[in-house]
Order: C-alpha cells, then sequence, then structure tokens
C-alpha cells in the first residue's frame, strides 16, 4: 500500500534532489545534456562570486520579511472579523478566499495590467481621487517595482493565513473568554492575554510553512517583472529560472538551487529549534 | 455599549474593504476580456465596455489554438490527481493505522520534500526523462505532477484517517468484512467529502504549476495553459483583451473547484497542516 507514494517520492523528489547535488558539480548545459564534465566547484565559485548574489540575497530577504509579515497581520486581522457567525458568512469566506487556489503566474500577469503604468486602473482611480499627478509605473520603475511585487503577493496570501488562524481561533474554549468577562478583562486584554498565546503555535507554524513557500514561490515576479527592472525585483529562485530558461546552464542553476534548499533547511532546522518543536508533532 | 456599536461598525468596514479588494482584481480581469480591443486602450479608462464582445475569447480558442492547451491541461491535472489521490489514500491509511519501525522516518521524509524547491527538481527530471526519451510528452508531466501530488496528499488523508475513529472500522469487521472491504464499504463513503478535498488539492496545484511545464514542453501540440500563457508574454502584438481572456481561462477551473469543495479543502489543509 505504501509502494506507489514512495516509489514516486523516490524518484521525483529524492533522487533528483541528489542528482540535482551531482548536477550542481558539473558542466551541463542544455547542449551537452548526455556528457557532462564534472568542473568541481566552478559553478559555486561562479554563483557566490557574482558580486548581484549579495543583491539577490537582499532582495530575497526583503521579499520573504515583508510578504509574509503582512499576509500574517491582514489574514490575522480577516480571522478575527470572521471568527463570530454571521449571516452569510460561508459566501463571503468562499468570495474572499478564492485567490489561494490560483495560479500565481496567472495572477502575477494580472495584476501586471492592473498596475500597468499607461493603462492601469489603479492608475486611473488614484488620479481622479487626485492622489497622484501623473501615472506611476508600478513594475517598471525600481523605486516600485519590490513593493509592487510585494504587495501582489501580500494580496495573494492573506487567505492561507485567515484559514489558517481562523480554523485555531473556533478551536479556543468560550469559558477562557467567559471567565475573563468575569474578572472585568477588556477588549486588549483578552486578545492579549488569550487570544494571542493560544494561537500562538498555529502562528508559528504558518509562518514557516509560508518562509518556505514564499522563498520558492517565483510565480508572480514571473508574472509581472522577471527580476527587473535592472535586477529590482530579482529573487535568488527567479535567478535560478532565469539561469535555465536563457542561459541553459543547468550545472550553475543547480548549484544556485542547492544554495537556496541549504538555506531553507538551515533556516527551517533554527526556527523550529527556537519556537517550541511540539508545532508539527509526527 | 457605544464600544459594542463602534466595534460592528468597523468590523462591517472592514469585511466590505477586504472583499472589494479580493473580488475587484478578477471583476477587472473579466471586464477586461469582453471588451472590443478599441475600448482597452483608453486613458482615463473605460470602466464598463459599450457593448460585451466575446472576440477575445473566440480569437484564443481559434487562432491560439486555446483548446489544444486546454485540453491538455486538463488531461493532466485531471489523470495526475486521480493517481495521486488514490495513491495517497492507500498511504495515508497505512501511516494513520499501523505502527511500523520506519513510520516515523516515513512521515519526515514526506514532510521534507514540502520544502525541496520544485524548480531546482525540474533540472534532473528533464535529464533522467529525456535519457527515457520522454521530455515533450503529457506522460513525462503527468509523473512528475503526480510525484509531487501524493506526498502532500498523504500528509492530507493520513490526517483525515486519524480523525476518524477506529471503532467504525472495527464494527464492521465484527459484522464478517475483511480489512479491505471494510476501507472500501465503511471508510470511503464517509471519506467521500475527504477524498474530494485531496483530489481537488492535487488537481489545482498541477493545473497551476508552469516552470517544470515550460521546460518540458516545447511543441505547440503538447503545451498545457500557463505554458501558452508564457509563451504569450514574449509574443508581440498579443492584445491586451485576449490576454486577459488568458487568464480568465486560467483562472476559471481553479476558481469553480474552490468554490465546489471549499469547505473540504480548507479542512483538510488546516488539519494535515497542523495536527501532522
Amino acid at each position: 500500500m505504501l509502494l506507489p507514494t514512495f516509489v514516486l517520492v523516490l524518484f521525483i523528489n529524492l533522487y533528483p534532489l541528489v542528482r540535482g547535488g551531482v548536477i550542481s558539480f558539473q558542466r551541463l548545459t542544455a547542449f551537452n545534456l548526455n556528457r557532462p564534465r564534472f568542473v568541481g566547484l566552478d559553478n559555486y565559485r561562479s554563483v557566490l562570486g557574482d558580486p548581484s548574489f549579495w543583491t539577490l540575497l537582499f532582495n530575497t530577504v526583503i521579499w520573504i520579511a515583508f510578504s509574509v509579515f503582512f499576509q500574517l497581520l491582514f489574514g490575522f486581522i480577516l480571522a478575527l472579523l470572521l471568527t463570530k457567525p454571521f449571516k452569510g458568512r460561508g459566501l463571503y469566506m468562499g468570495l474572499v478566499f478564492y485567490p489561494w487556489a490560483l495560479s500565481g503566474f496567472a495572477i502575477g500577469l494580472l495584476w501586471s495590467w492592473i498596475l500597468n503604468g499607461q493603462f492601469g486602473i489603479l492608475n486611473d482611480i488614484l488620479m481622479r481621487l487626485h492622489l497622484i499627478g501623473k501615472p506611476i509605473s508600478f513594475l517598471s520603475d525600481p523605486k516600485f517595482a519590490m513593493f509592487s511585487v510585494i504587495a501582489i503577493n501580500v494580496w495573494y496570501g492573506i487567505p492561507f493565513f485567515a484559514i489558517m488562524l481562523l480554523a485555531a481561533l473556533q478551536s479556543i474554549p468560550k469559558e477562557l473568554y467567559e471567565a475573563a468577562q468575569i474578572d472585568g478583562a477588556g477588549m486588549w486584554s483578552k486578545l492579549i492575554r488569550i487570544t494571542i498565546p493560544y494561537v500562538k503555535p498555529t502562528i508559528f507554524s504558518t509562518v514557516l510553512l509560508r518562509i518556505i513557500w514564499v522563498m520558492n514561490f517565483p510565480d508572480i515576479i514571473y508574472g509581472t517583472t522577471r527580476g527587473g527592472p535592472a535586477g529590482a525585483t530579482n529573487i535568488l529562485s527567479v535567478q535560478m529560472i532565469n539561469i535555465v530558461y536563457y542561459q541553459n546552464n543547468f550545472g550553475k542553476a543547480s548549484a544556485l538551487g542547492m544554495i537556496i534548499t541549504s538555506i531553507l533547511l538551515v533556516f527551517s532546522i533554527v526556527y523550529l529549534t527556537i519556537t517550541e518543536k511540539g508545532v508539527f508533532e509526527l | 455599549m457605544k464600544g459594542r456599536k463602534l466595534l460592528l461598525a468597523l468590523r462591517i468596514t472592514g469585511l466590505s474593504i477586504y472583499l472589494f479588494v479580493a473580488v475587484f482584481p478578477l471583476f477587472w480581469i473579466v471586464m477586461t476580456s469582453l471588451k472590443p480591443v478599441s475600448e482597452v486602450y483608453t486613458f482615463p479608462i473605460r470602466y464598463l465596455p459599450s457593448r460585451i464582445t466575446f472576440d477575445a475569447y473566440k480569437y484564443l480558442f481559434s487562432f491560439a489554438r486555446f483548446h489544444v492547451y486546454f485540453r491538455n491541461s486538463f488531461v493532466v491535472a485531471t489523470v495526475s490527481a486521480l493517481f495521486s489521490t488514490f495513491f495517497s489514500l492507500m498511504s495515508g491509511y497505512v501511516l494513520a493505522r499501523f505502527d511500523f519501525r520506519l513510520r516515523h522516518f516515513l512521515l519526515l521524509t514526506l514532510f521534507f520534500v514540502q520544502m525541496l524547491p520544485t524548480y531546482l527538481l525540474m533540472i534532473p527530471q528533464f535529464t533522467m526523462f529525456s535519457r527515457l526519451k520522454l521530455t515533450n510528452t503529457l506522460l513525462s508531466i503527468v509523473v512528475v505532477y503526480t510525484g509531487f501530488g501524493v506526498a502532500f496528499g498523504t500528509i492530507m488523508s493520513r490526517a483525515f484517517f486519524k480523525s476518524l475513529p477506529k471503532e467504525i472500522e472495527e464494527a464492521a469487521w465484527i459484522d464478517g468484512c475483511t480489512r479491505f472491504g471494510a476501507l472500501v464499504r465503511v471508510i470511503v463513503p464517509v471519506f467521500l467529502p475527504n477524498i474530494g478535498a485531496i483530489f481537488s488539492f492535487c488537481f489545482v496545484n498541477s493545473w497551476n504549476e508552469v516552470f517544470t511545464a515550460v521546460l518540458f514542453l516545447h511543441s505547440d501540440s503538447k503545451m498545457t495553459v500557463p505554458v501558452a500563457l508564457y509563451s504569450f508574454v514574449s509574443k508581440a502584438g498579443i492584445q491586451w483583451n485576449v490576454m486577459a481572456a488568458g487568464i480568465v481561462i486560467a483562472l476559471l477551473p481553479t476558481v469553480l473547484i474552490f468554490a465546489i469543495a471549499q469547505k473540504y479543502i480548507v479542512e483538510g489543509l488546516t488539519q494535515g497542516a497542523l495536527k501532522g
């Protein structure tokens, strides 16, 4: 019964990981697919020696930190607003949670039309409200580009946090609030003393899942800027795909991929050690 | 009492604003896809089209051959989701019900696999399948997606099985069912919504996958919808109403699936991820 699943996991996930490690030490391009050549650490040298690597890393940290922080913040607020049942809540959740199921790449394309510098509706609205004098090139101006793709990612990620936190909020025993009520606790102290401690494990685990996921999520950036303009939105994962698609340099791309995977692995271990380990009980 | 009213007002305002922010982008892309091309490129913008036209969709399904891409995507997502669901139910059941030495290790493996970037794995997968002369086939992409699907599917189905009391199953054994008979006759019917959730989850992920597909599929007759959209971006002369129609086609199936299976997907997601 276990065989099909684990044979697939072995051949589609684990073996390619090992192969990826091997390829990262090889010179392998689309043109010598069957004749790879061992080149030692050359690929790693070429990735880490590139002065733009540190910019990529910095961009990646900004991308993750701001995306996840605002997804969490707005997701938490939304979950709080939805905790108490009201008429039509099910319909409302269906209407607002849908972005979760959508293709990140298509969402990137969709927003690049909304944020279009010439014919975008956001510029139109902002100008009609006299908030700006002339259209902003949200995605092609290096000053705005990173901010814009993060905003799209926040929009895309709010539902996931809201779903997770809502489930946790609804599992808080009502007696806790009633007891606090009797003790004369106000809104804030209830939120800080009961709600947040109770959902803390969910916050920790969801944040970790999201950090991993957002780091491995080049889709939105690929649908909007592909890392541009002038590298302003280039993050590690996007760069890796660019190396595969445009340079066809599989060896170098694998080296970068292994670096990304190692960063994630180390980060997850540290994260799980610092927060309570019991978050993911097996 | 006054505080409570203020709170209610805040709550309604907050929910209304978010409803607008969540729904408007989808509304706008549908609107754009229904506009005549002359009304797409105007500024200030014309919010509602003077007339609704399906020209963009006609173009998409005739000149741009989207019927082929749509069919490919549909076949790939359906077949891989079917296999993923079936395999995950089998392995999830075993991992939930039996205690054996490797169990902990296998579970850890499933969680570990979630962390691997698919765009790293796609290179070795590409070399593997090209050695088998299988790149540029839908089969290769189905196998890859099934491999991704079973890992999370198993995590989800194990959580479902764990939440179901053993006694239901045991009662069936006493009534003379074999273990497998009990599984098929008792558990599967109870689990139908959950099975649907796993299927939807796998379908959505396969339908949305773009990077592996772009690397694997290059001939026109093999492309999936995301690959076609990807090639649109670099093609000059694609009008935005056509692009918008393509985006709508890419989003529509998963929006529908989400509308139908939302409740169960959400349940499966929270159980699978939190209770491990």
